[in-house]
């Protein structure tokens, strides 16, 4: 499944690569981290809650920075293991700037297997929308708030 | 005493066979008193649960099973390094290049389908092993999957290295001259493609087993609903190296099977892995969603470069057909769907000139094994849809065209193209007898009517054939070095002390009555009621007569299982009147039974004896009998059907004895709007010769005909691209309940089979024509909707839809070419 985007954001491509480019600081726009561990630069894990049904599934992912040119274009692969799924996405932005300050084309390759794949996109599109749709209004939120920092 | 002949045939004088008695097994039933190997316990038994691959196609890059054993209660695991070492490969039937095919009972070094068995975890509760099994850690690499059977063609991807391709086995069927025929042929209609889809049969109760393993003894006790365990253990016991008497089978009440419990064989062995490995009884139930993913689907068929040769007057003189099945990622009973079809050829209808040029592949999907109608049902919807096509475009009646190119009742018994006999049957009349049933002659004033509603109606008839009992033979049509042929099975019948009947079954009932009819049969021939007749439930393979091909499967119960038990309580009679004769001093012939006594017929009223006396006389009272003199009142018989040699180079011989005969009919109603298609009236005819009981056969027919509407309408296993299952559970996968059953009309008919020991046929298989019918009727509805052609077997709402958006693109595979 692929989903991909165009994000106006009001701050500067350096202020909004300073955010998404941050492991701590993307982990806080994810919704349903319960726990964030950096193994180093290019590698963190972190433990997730997808709200899928009752009780939610619980994915352990690793994340895994591929390529990065800053302040333009970066891409990473997150690996998750859960009870009935295996999630393997690919996902990349790049940054532009924009007359209202910074223009994020983002992409992503996201593959289910296992019985929670098997429930079709019927479902997981749209759960995989609401998990984007809040990761970006969050990331709105934080690059205003960043950009307003900087600007003091 | 054990008898093995080929039986004359002669129908009973009908008594209790006929009759719809009510069903002996009912009772325990519907009371929840019946008795399923998930009822079975073991002291200090174990649960199992299988660790299953999340990927369609993926390499195996590690396993690490610590986390799992670390928690309290798991009794032990088992991987596929662990089976790869301690069993062979599985038996594979083929030749090159299915035939190098390795198969093992888990996943060894790659997983080709998504939910193959990639290990197992044991542990105290059922609960406690499911929690253990997602501790176990599997790191996978996926690899590219392949969800096409013609893609699969192209090796691009290749599932069996060792195989070295996708091609499990490939072959050309020719009889007669299909090119002189096309050349003759006033219109030839080529058909680009039609799609027979994936489902499978839903029985109540999944798979599963309790394995015993006898150290001393070396011995496995499996308490199963294995519908075939004779075929099962000749898999089995090979792989795990021992001989086929160390497998004890044990079935009692089993909840369905309709050919999806025939392939059980690798979670058995993995359960028998276990039950040494631990040391402990080990017990597995499939999970519902497992049983959809994994468990077995019937195989997928398409059809290519189709050309049918019609005359003038709509005769079919021949038809060619290139035919690509799919069986997804293991032959575990394949390659035989290669050849199974081939006993119905022509279907119901004259053609002398047909050319199939078959090929099965593996694809990363779930395997497939023997599902109701197995591998006939498909070719059939072929023979019907072209039947219907041919008709759409020459602007012919299809009611007509089957009348006139049905195989008529004065050809019987017909010898088809390849050498099959259909024994016996009238197809036209059956025809006229479903479209009475569904007020033909006012269908197009019902067409306007519908039309005034805004709604599409049409009218579909599907015909069939039901083939049954099996020449294992035809397997080397395939494989000529393979060392099967015929069919057999066992019945053993005694009078006991007390004077009760005992029988015993070499089949494995899962639910088709065979308590009862087999109750019915000996009642007339011994001269008893059915009630004094005490038909062991189940099956055990230690104590049951059995045969090599014993089981219930391919509509055979009534010719092998009956025969068996027809034969055996025939030599009890025949032993009882000689008894009876010495002991009361008078001729044999002059002896009668009936009533449980044996008496002299027109002699006195105290010149009888009972049952009783007759057993209590061999079995405890016999110090008088002469030594010459030993009867045993305890026989067992094997029913062994004549089929003769098939010709290997001619690919022609008997491949089955009986022909049952289905013919259905539905009208249907359409949504333009949506797509939805409403069955608003049906009928099915079922002409299976003599109904030993007509309430069974009924019944039989009820659920053939709902397997058929849920697969024609709703029950698709669709992938994705990936080979993920996207209909892997009952909100996407839709089995029809009572709600979706249009009201049905059963009509019967009764041609004996004058092959078959009672005139009766096998039968209970015949659903395929309500998937025709369906297909059919569909079609005629959008006739005004701009003539889409039907070309896939499933047509739910979507597909309809789309055919009613834009007809022109089924059309487009459709072309006739005329002189």
């Amino acid at each position: 499944m692929i989903v991909k985007g165009t994000k106006e954001l009001a701050a500067s491509r350096e202020v909004v690569w300073s955010v998404i480019n941050e492991p701590e600081e993307m982990a806080k726009l994810m919704p349903g981290v319960e726990s964030f561990e950096i193994q180093d630069e290019k590698h963190w894990t972190a433990k997730v809650k997808v709200p899928l049904g009752l009780g939610g599934l619980k994915m352990t992912i690793n994340f895994e920075r591929l390529e990065e040119r800053e302040p333009e274009f970066a891409s990473m692969r997150a690996k998750g293991t859960g009870v009935g799924a295996l999630m393997d996405m690919t996902t990349s932005f790049t940054l532009a700037e924009s007359d209202s300050g910074t223009s994020m084309d983002w992409e992503a390759d996201v593959k289910i297997a296992g019985p929670v794949g098997a429930m079709g996109q019927r479902v997981l599109q749209p759960i995989v929308n609401q998990q984007v749709g809040q990761v970006l209004t969050a990331l709105e939120q934080r690059v205003t708030e960043a950009g307003g920092d900087a600007g003091d | 005493m054990t008898t093995v002949t080929e039986q004359p045939t002669t129908t009973l004088k009908k008594g209790y066979v006929g009759q719809s008695i009510a069903r002996r097994e009912d009772k325990r039933l519907v009371q929840g008193q019946g008795t399923f190997f998930d009822d079975v316990r073991r002291h200090g038994m174990g649960y199992v649960h299988f660790v299953r691959s999340p990927y369609a196609h993926a390499r195996i890059v590690s396993i690490d099973v610590s986390k799992a054993l670390e928690l309290d209660g798991v009794y032990g695991t088992i991987t596929g390094d662990e089976v790869a070492i301690s069993t062979d490969p599985f038996f594979e039937m083929s030749v090159e290049p299915g035939g190098n095919i390795k198969d093992y009972a888990l996943a060894v070094g790659r997983a080709r389908h998504m939910g193959e068995p990639v290990a197992a975890v044991c542990a105290a509760t059922r609960e406690l092993a499911r929690d253990a099994a997602d501790l176990v850690e599997i790191e996978y690499e996926p690899l590219p999957a392949l969800v096409e059977g013609e893609q699969a063609l192209k090796n691009e991807v290749v599932l069996h290295d060792e195989a070295g391709s996708n091609v499990v086995w490939s072959g050309v069927f020719s009889w007669g001259d299909v090119d002189q025929a096309l050349a003759e042929a006033d219109h030839v209609v080529k058909i680009d493609r039609l799609h027979f889809h994936r489902f499978a049969s839903t029985p109540l109760e999944c798979a599963g087993a309790l394995v015993e393993y006898d150290k001393g003894m070396g011995e496995w006790t499996i308490h199963c609903n294995h519908q075939m365990p004779g075929i099962g253990a000749i898999w089995m016991a090979p792989a795990l190296r021992v001989g086929i008497d160390k497998l004890r089978f044990v079935t009692q009440d089993i909840g369905g099977g309709f050919g999806n419990k025939i392939c059980l064989h690798p979670q058995y062995v993995v359960l028998c892995l276990l039950a040494r490995k631990l040391g402990r009884p080990v017990q597995w139930t499939e999970w519902r969603t497992d049983q959809h993913t994994a468990n077995a689907h019937g195989n997928e068929r398409t059809f290519l470069d189709i050309e049918v040769a019609v005359k003038a007057d709509g005769e079919m003189t021949g038809f060619k057909v290139r035919a690509i099945d799919d069986c997804g990622a293991f032959p575990r009973y394949e390659p035989l769907g290669c050849i199974i079809w081939a006993q119905v050829t022509p279907g119901m209808y004259g053609w002398r000139n047909i050319h199939v040029d078959f090929t099965q592949v593996c694809t990363n999907k779930s395997p497939v094994s023997p599902n109701r109608g197995y591998s006939r049902m498909q070719h059939l919807w072929l023979t019907e849809r072209i039947v219907d096509i041919v008709a759409a475009e020459l602007g012919l009646d299809p009611v007509e065209v089957r009348k006139r190119n049905y195989v008529k009742a004065e050809q019987m018994p017909y010898e088809t193209p390849n050498g099959c006999v259909y024994d016996s049957g009238d197809y036209a009349a059956a025809l006229d007898m479903a479209l009475e049933l569904i007020d033909y002659g006012s269908i197009e004033e019902r067409r306007k009517e519908a039309a005034e509603r805004g709604k599409l109606l049409g009218l579909g008839v599907g015909s069939t054939l039901d083939s049954g009992t099996n020449n294992f033979g035809q397997s080397t049509l395939l494989n000529p070095d393979l060392q099967f042929s015929g069919n057999n099975e066992a019945a053993s019948v005694k009078l006991d002390i007390f004077g009760e009947v005992v029988v015993t079954l070499g089949t494995v009932p899962q639910g088709q009555g065979h308590e009862t009819t087999a109750a019915q049969v000996v009642a007339d021939i011994l001269g008893c009621p059915p009630e004094q007749v005490n038909v062991r439930r189940g099956h055990d393979t230690w104590f049951n007569a059995h045969a090599g091909f014993s089981g219930t499967y391919a509509s055979q119960f009534a010719f092998t299982g009956l025969g068996a038990v027809k034969g055996a309580a025939e030599l009890l009679r025949d032993e009882m009147v000689k008894l009876a004769a010495f002991v009361l001093q008078a001729p044999e012939e002059s002896i009668e039974l009936s009533d449980g006594m044996a008496r002299i017929k027109d002699g006195p009223e105290e010149a009888a004896l009972p049952f009783m006396a007759l057993g209590a006389i061999v079995n405890a009272n016999n110090a008088f009998l002469p030594p010459d003199f030993n009867p045993t009142l305890n026989h067992r018989y094997v029913c062994r059907p004549y089929f003769g040699m098939v010709d290997k180079e001619k690919k022609t011989g008997q491949l089955t004895l009986t022909y049952a005969t289905q013919i259905h009919a539905a009208v249907v109603e359409i949504d333009p709007e949506t797509g939805e298609v409403e069955i608003i009236d049906y009928a099915a005819v079922d002409d299976c010769g003599v109904r030993i009981n007509p309430q069974i056969v009924e019944g039989q027919v009820h659920g053939a005909t709902a397997h058929a509407i849920g697969a024609a309408l709703s029950e698709d296993f669709v992938y994705d691209e990936d080979g993920t299952l996207l209909t892997a559970n009952f909100y996407d996968y839709h089995v029809p309940h009572a709600l979706d059953m249009p009201p049905l009309k059963t009509g019967a008919m009764e041609s004996p089979s004058p092959v078959a020991p009672l005139g009766a046929k096998g039968m209970g298989e015949g659903g395929g024509g309500g998937i025709h019918c369906i297909c059919a009727a569909i079609q005629n509805a959008l006739r005004p909707a701009g003539k889409p052609i039907v070309y896939d077997s499933c047509n739910p709402p979507h597909r309809v839809w789309s055919m009613l958006q834009d007809p022109e693109a089924t059309r487009a595979n459709v072309e006739v070419a005329s002189r």
